[in-house]
């Protein structure tokens, strides 16, 4: 049988604690990309994700359900993002790595792949790795939880804390910078 | 006809975002945003630039992850969420030691002295002094007028007083006495020591000869049997050769034969 995030939240607080390691299997993957695309750093990434569980699971007696868990957690995730940031004092790094491992390549590559088509690919993924780091917090923030989590417009405003209108001037100044630079790069690979 | 210049009667970034992502907004402002995109060519292609723009952002995964719900076994509730912190497990763990360190060597004696307990990793040993015994006072069952008052009381001190003479007594005689006894224990200990030890030797030998003997053994069986597999193949061989020689031999005689004939005619 499955649970809903909410009845599980409930049997969490109830003491039963295999319902929160079932919310944190269902859930961690989500934060820890949302982690990663938010900050840039892999490591780091990881213990945003472990320190949003940590956080969520002594704060979960006081979760009365006015929004939904997973806005919940993104909430807390994106707060320790945000302190990331902030102590770190700088913009997300990104740091691909400069020799490509052709056993490795081999060992990603679809069955259907050619390993140019996966160079290729891993090209443009640290493109747009590059680009989304120039991208400002609050931008990336939008696009990040709009392109890679789905949520709505007005899901992202309550979330982040401002007006519908501003997600969306958010958004189109993001996707607008990503262009350009994605654009930058395609040109400077040919 | 297309125009380069956007005429679009509103906010044109906001419709352009809504109609992107398909979220939200009137069907009407839809319906409006849509066919202005007919007709303006600034917005149609920055829309469909736009789109690429989502396709490229698909491409970019990140890191593979290892579930840290899955650090521990997952039904092995190794729950590192609500992991004890690393000054309480220290914490705990010298708790433990102090707890062991004081029931270890644990020994409650009651004497003449009264009842002492003495605990500590170490037992005393012999010439060295033993750790102070912790004289703990036995509270009393009754009131102290009551004891002394009692009819038994006499009789006990009387008792006490016996003993300790004795065990004095004891204490003074020994020393002159202990001497022989212990070195007939040394040396009853000994002897049998030694006998345990060449026993053991006389079984390590016996040990060592039989395992020797069985070595010999099946090196020699392994010998015979390969000297038996090169008999066999020399045989062989020998066969191999002979038939050779006995056919190499017919050969020569009929090519004699040939040539003498041929000599005749």
């Amino acid at each position: 049988m499955t649970w809903t995030d909410e009845e599980l939240v409930a049997r969490s607080i109830g003491g039963d604690s295999d319902s929160f390691n079932e919310l944190v299997l269902r859930w961690e993957r989500p934060i820890y990309a949302l982690a990663y695309r938010t900050i840039g750093r892999e490591e780091d990434a990881r213990d945003v994700c472990q320190e949003t569980f940590l956080r969520a699971f002594r704060a979960l007696p006081g979760f009365r359900g006015q929004a939904k868990f997973s806005s919940w957690l993104y909430r807390i995730a994106l707060n320790l993002c945000r302190d990331w940031v902030r102590r770190e004092r700088r913009a997300p790094v990104v740091q691909p790595p400069e020799d490509v491992d052709v056993m490795d390549l081999a060992v990603a590559a679809e069955p259907s792949e050619s390993i140019e088509d996966l160079v290729a690919r891993k090209d443009l993924s640290r493109a747009v790795e590059r680009a989304m780091a120039l991208l400002p917090e609050e931008q990336r923030t939008a696009i990040v939880l709009k392109e890679y989590h789905g949520l709505t417009f007005q899901e992202i405003a309550d979330l982040v804390g401002c007006p519908l209108s501003t997600v969306k001037t958010r958004l189109y100044q993001g996707l607008t910078v990503l262009r350009r630079e994605l654009a930058k790069s395609h040109n400077a690979t040919l | 006809m297309t125009d380069s210049v956007c005429s679009y009667p509103g906010d044109r970034d906001e419709a352009l975002v809504t109609y992107l992502y398909d979220d939200g907004g009137e069907p009407l402002a839809r319906a409006t945003f849509e066919a202005h995109l007919v007709t303006c060519v600034r917005c149609a292609e920055e829309l469909a630039a736009l789109r690429g723009v989502r396709t490229q952002l698909g491409r970019w995964n990140p890191p593979g992850f290892a579930s840290v719900a899955d650090r521990g076994s997952r039904d092995g509730a190794r729950r590192w969420w609500r992991e004890v912190p690393v000054w309480a497990q220290v914490a705990a763990a010298l708790l433990f030691l102090g707890v062991s360190a004081a029931i270890a060597n644990l020994e409650v004696r009651y004497d003449a002295n009264g009842l002492s307990v003495r605990t500590g990793w170490m037992s005393a040993r012999p010439g060295q002094p033993a750790a102070a015994p912790v004289p703990v006072q036995v509270a009393p069952t009754g009131t102290a007028s009551q004891l002394i008052g009692a009819p038994w009381r006499t009789d006990l001190i009387a008792l006490e007083r016996q003993l300790k003479s004795e065990f004095h007594g004891a204490q003074a005689a020994a020393p002159a006495g202990a001497a022989a006894p212990h070195q007939a224990i040394d040396a009853e200990t000994l002897r049998r020591v030694r006998v345990l030890i060449d026993e053991s030797e006389k079984r390590q030998q016996r040990e060592l000869a039989l395992r020797l003997a069985e070595a010999i053994r099946d090196v020699n069986a392994q010998r015979q049997a390969d000297l038996m597999k090169v008999d066999r193949v020399l045989g062989t061989v020998q066969n191999n050769l002979g038939i050779q020689v006995l056919k190499n031999r017919a050969q020569m005689q009929q090519m004699d034969y040939f040539i003498r004939t041929s000599q005749r005619q």
